[in-house]
């Protein structure tokens, strides 16, 4: 098979921004440029030159890092518009190829890890193991796979093409320096993007409040200058009143000490004041801000990130950077001015004293270069563990009714003693140096006032003219004084750690990419329904394919019915009609329209979404039916509640709508809190339902019930309903039959079942277990 | 619901492709293309190995491989070491963590490979004190077997992210 294409028919972007520079997508060869994922090694270069004739042209390539024997390589897949070249060191001269009408079908294999591509020649054909390659690659190699079969199955070439252009086109979608998913082609990188920047960050939240901070700092600046007096007066007695018996000026210096004793207090006490208002203020506006960033990030954070580092974050991490905050912007003016000051007093008393107070400053330094380096991991290990710990507490305390239901309470608290012991260990171990560190210091600098008790000492008995006890005594003040922003700035490097490490892990979800919304603002006036999935695939991680080459076409008003067993991709369809997950290839529109393009927030109201295990907030009923919604009339609220068939539970209610219910909805059973969830929907008033196993766990009389008050409310509406029980897709004029993330069996319930395929058995299976349910059921009732 | 449970020497296992096998059981019974499969692919290395036919229905579970005879159990293990790719590193050069990302420079028995990890709380897990398992941003599987043999400084390198 020839592929006779025009060259670079359908050209790739460039990017010409300096630093996608590195990240090669249209690789020069022959001086033509081809799309791939990254820079072809040299040595796959020469074996191109050897092995790929003059007259073929190169497609795309697809440069990875396994070998076929799974061990690290480098290798390479090039297709080319005659042949399919795989450039792997462990084949014979290093080169595999095969021609299109020998690949009548090719698929990705996936292992766990790795995977293979494989061409079978035939049907009923042994498949040949053609390049392996890690999961780094796979979905290029899905989009190569699907375009060999293609061209052998004779489609179009161009379209082919294009589609295979843009999944490399994706590629331009990670950023070439850290390799994070960038929200559009070309964006900047988030995270590149922060580096350095955290300070500029953080101090985003300091500004607000920078004038309260300013006026604190002054007030620190005067109790710090006033602080400086005393130890003076102490000289001034010694030297001056005690050996004169002076009693007027005795009682002037104690006025004198009074008075700044009162300044400093006075001051220091408006300034804590106000010190804690900003810092409050600080660590609100960041908590409202990691919270906000929180119900933007996509479903597929949360999936990998247990709730209890998040709550952590928000509650503990911006405690500490308010702290650091707090840290940095006073005390470290404050130390600093302190630590002026007194030096350039001890100078003026005595410059060789000072200087012999220094001595033990460079060793100060050290130890802290020392101890950040040694502290950071422990910080790191202590938040591991304090998550760990969190996500015991968040996974169990709202699981207490099942903990008990299976008398697990001991177990369960041998699990948290188990996980707190783990953070004990480790805060210990970190103890063991925060707390000999500090003490190390302060050794250290003691020892640096012994020198100057013992030199300085000597100088007052030698000779009292040049060195008066007074002015030792006030010396020795000023060393202990000046120690005090020594050791601070020795400590700094604790709490700086601990900060960098809380502020990683709070720029982890400040930075992180939210769910995407390129057509902000973007909208229709309304959706009239029509849904189409255009070749889509998806995985939730590289390990296994969950939806392979979708394609459905859904009319306006269409009631679809989703079959298939278990696992088989059903409410991932939903999943991402949802835009709960936008990562997938391929295309799906609603009104001909890309849902990537639609406004997120408008997409979303004109979507009711029932589910099978309906979510209810810690509020009233009211609230519960009317959630998301500002503006709603009482009447609209009763109305909905009516269609629902929920009216008349809530009347029942001693409280009525205004019961209030449990977190997560206890105190309803499972049909009356289905119900209100439908009574959401009805009161959103969507173009599109979405049922997911509405009444999969509901007994029969209440099934009855929340099946009438689903046939009110999907009337006029595209409707996709997910059913296990095959009964209740009754109003259905459209089936699709979902297995193993295909599309096996699409059409009219009467079509399929004349097909007797899927549908057909599950039909004959559920009537059998549909008729043991009824007659259990009146047995029971008997 | 009876399972098939395989140990010593009730089946016979010829090698069908790189992760395929046949089975013929001693009463004559006979499978063909079955995949094996870790039940416990982090705790259980050689204990529960599933067998799945060409529809990823089990077909028989093979209790704990070390029970079969050498010939039989190298024709699995072979099959389980193509489809699990879980290199051991070995060696660990470099570690380079900014604003989430850690990357590790390692030498594994598969050779070297620089390891991206986007989430050290989801990427590395310390499993009975000693065995460090990584899963990296695209979803590849990496493991330490053992942290205490590695040398000194990767030691020193890794346990800072633990």
């Amino acid at each position: 098979m020839n592929l006779q294409t025009e060259r670079n028919k359908a050209p790739l972007p460039v990017q010409d921004t300096p630093e996608n520079e590195s990240f090669a997508v249209n690789e020069p060869f022959r001086g033509i440029r081809f799309p791939a994922n990254k820079k072809l090694p040299d040595e796959i270069l020469a074996k191109m030159e050897e092995a790929i004739p003059q007259s073929e042209e190169i497609i795309c390539a697809i440069v990875g890092d396994l070998d076929i024997n799974s061990r690290y390589a480098s290798s390479a897949l090039v297709l080319t518009d005659g042949n399919i070249y795989a450039f792997d060191k462990a084949a014979e001269n290093g080169v595999r190829s095969c021609g299109y009408d020998k690949a009548k079908k090719a698929s990705v294999r996936r292992y766990y890890g790795n995977a293979l591509l494989l061409l079978t020649a035939e049907e009923g054909a042994k498949p040949v193991n053609f390049i392996r390659f890690s999961y780094k690659t796979a979905s290029l190699y899905d989009a190569v796979a699907t375009f060999i079969q293609s061209v052998a199955a004779g489609k179009n070439q161009e379209e082919e093409r294009r589609m295979l252009n843009a999944s490399f086109e994706k590629q331009f979608c990670f950023c070439p320096k850290c390799g994070r998913a960038l929200i559009r082609p070309g964006a900047p990188c988030m995270n590149c993007q922060s580096k350095n920047k955290v300070i500029k960050k953080l101090g985003a939240y300091v500004l607000p409040y920078k004038w309260m901070l300013f006026g604190c700092l002054l007030l620190s600046v005067v109790t710090t200058a006033v602080s400086l007096v005393p130890p003076y007066m102490t000289k001034t007695l010694v030297d001056e009143v005690f050996p004169t018996g002076n009693k007027g000026m005795l009682i002037i210096c104690v006025l004198v000490l009074l008075a700044t004793y009162l300044v400093q207090y006075g001051i220091g006490a408006v300034r804590s004041y106000y010190l804690r208002v900003a810092g409050n203020k600080i660590v609100a506006d960041l908590r409202n801000d990691v919270y906000a960033k929180a119900q933007k990030l996509p479903m597929r954070f949360y999936d990998r990130t247990s709730t209890g580092s998040v709550i952590n974050r928000i509650s503990g991490d911006t405690t500490t950077i308010q702290q650091f905050v707090m840290r940095i912007t006073q005390e470290v003016v404050v130390q600093l001015f302190l630590l002026i000051g007194i030096i350039v007093i001890m100078f003026a008393m005595n410059w060789q004293l000072t200087l012999l107070s220094l001595v033990p400053v460079p060793f100060v330094v050290m130890g802290s270069r020392w101890f950040g380096r040694k502290i950071r991991p422990f910080y790191r290990r202590m938040w591991r563990r304090w998550s760990a710990v969190s996500s015991v507490l968040t996974d169990t305390i709202p699981g207490i009714r099942v903990i008990k239901a299976f008398a697990n309470e001991q177990r369960s608290v041998e699990t948290f003693e188990s996980y707190n012991a783990e953070w004990l260990k480790t805060d210990i171990s970190a103890s063991r140096i925060t707390t000999l560190f500090p003490n190390i210091v302060g050794f250290v600098v003691t020892c640096g006032s012994l020198l100057i008790w013992g030199i300085g000492g000597n100088m007052v008995i030698d000779n009292p003219s040049f060195i008066s006890a007074g002015l030792l005594v006030s010396f020795i003040s000023y060393t202990s004084m000046f120690y005090g922003p020594v050791n601070f700035f020795a400590n700094f490097n604790d709490s700086y750690q601990n900060a960098l490490n809380s502020a990683e892990k709070l720029l982890d979800i400040i930075d992180a990419e939210p769910e995407p919304d390129f057509g902000k603002g973007n909208h229709p006036d309304r959706l009239h329904g029509k849904i189409e999935f255009k070749n889509v695939n998806f995985s939730f991680d590289r390990s296994k394919k969950t939806l392979s080459n979708v394609n459905i076409v859904i009319e306006p008003g269409d009631i679809v019915g989703i079959v298939g067993t278990t696992g088989a991709g059903k409410s991932t369809l939903v999943n991402l009609l949802m835009r709960y997950y936008d990562h997938y290839d391929g295309e799906i529109l609603v009104d001909g329209i890309n849902i990537r393009d639609i406004d997120m927030e408008f997409y979303r109201s004109q979507i009711g979404y029932v589910q099978q295990e309906p979510m209810m907030f810690h509020d009233t009923i009211y609230q519960n039916i009317a959630y998301g919604l500002d503006r709603v009339q009482v009447e609209e609220v009763i109305h909905a509640a009516d269609v629902a068939n929920a009216h008349s539970f809530i009347v029942r209610q001693p409280d009525g709508y205004d019961t209030m219910l449990g977190e997560r909805g206890v105190g309803l059973s499972g049909g009356e809190r289905q119900r209100l969830s439908i009574a959401r929907a009805v009161l959103k008033n969507p173009s599109i339902l979405f049922f997911d196993e509405a009444t999969a766990a509901v007994d029969s009389e209440t099934e009855s019930l929340i099946q009438d008050a689903i046939e009110r409310l999907i009337s006029g509406r595209t409707t996709l309903m997910i059913a296990h029980r095959l009964s209740t897709l009754r109003k259905a004029n459209k089936i699709i039959v979902v297995d193993k993330g295909e599309i096996i069996e699409m059409g009219t319930p009467e079509e399929l079942m004349a097909l007797k395929g899927k549908y057909y058995k599950l039909i004959q299976i559920q009537t059998m277990s549909d008729e043991i349910r009824k007659t259990k059921e009146e047995e029971r009732f008997e | 619901m009876e399972r098939l449970y395989i140990e010593y020497d009730m089946a016979r296992f010829t090698r069908k492709d790189i992760t395929l096998v046949d089975m013929e059981l001693y009463d004559g019974r006979k499978f063909e293309d079955l995949e094996p499969r870790r039940l416990f692919p982090t705790t259980g290395l050689e204990k529960y190995i599933a067998l799945l036919n060409k529809d990823g229905v089990e077909q028989g579970i093979i209790r704990d491989l070390r029970t079969l005879p050498d010939s039989e159990r190298a024709i699995i293990t072979d099959c389980l070491n193509e489809y699990y790719l879980i290199p051991h590193v070995e060696k660990i050069l470099d570690t380079h963590f900014k604003f989430g990302v850690l990357t590790l420079k390692t030498e594994t028995n598969r050779g070297p490979v620089a390891i991206e990890i986007r989430n050290i709380l989801h990427g590395i897990k310390l499993v009975a004190g000693y065995r460090v398992l990584i899963r990296d941003g695209n979803d590849n599987r990496y493991e330490i077997p053992d942290i205490n043999r590695l040398d000194k400084q990767s030691k020193a390198l890794i346990e800072q992210f633990l």
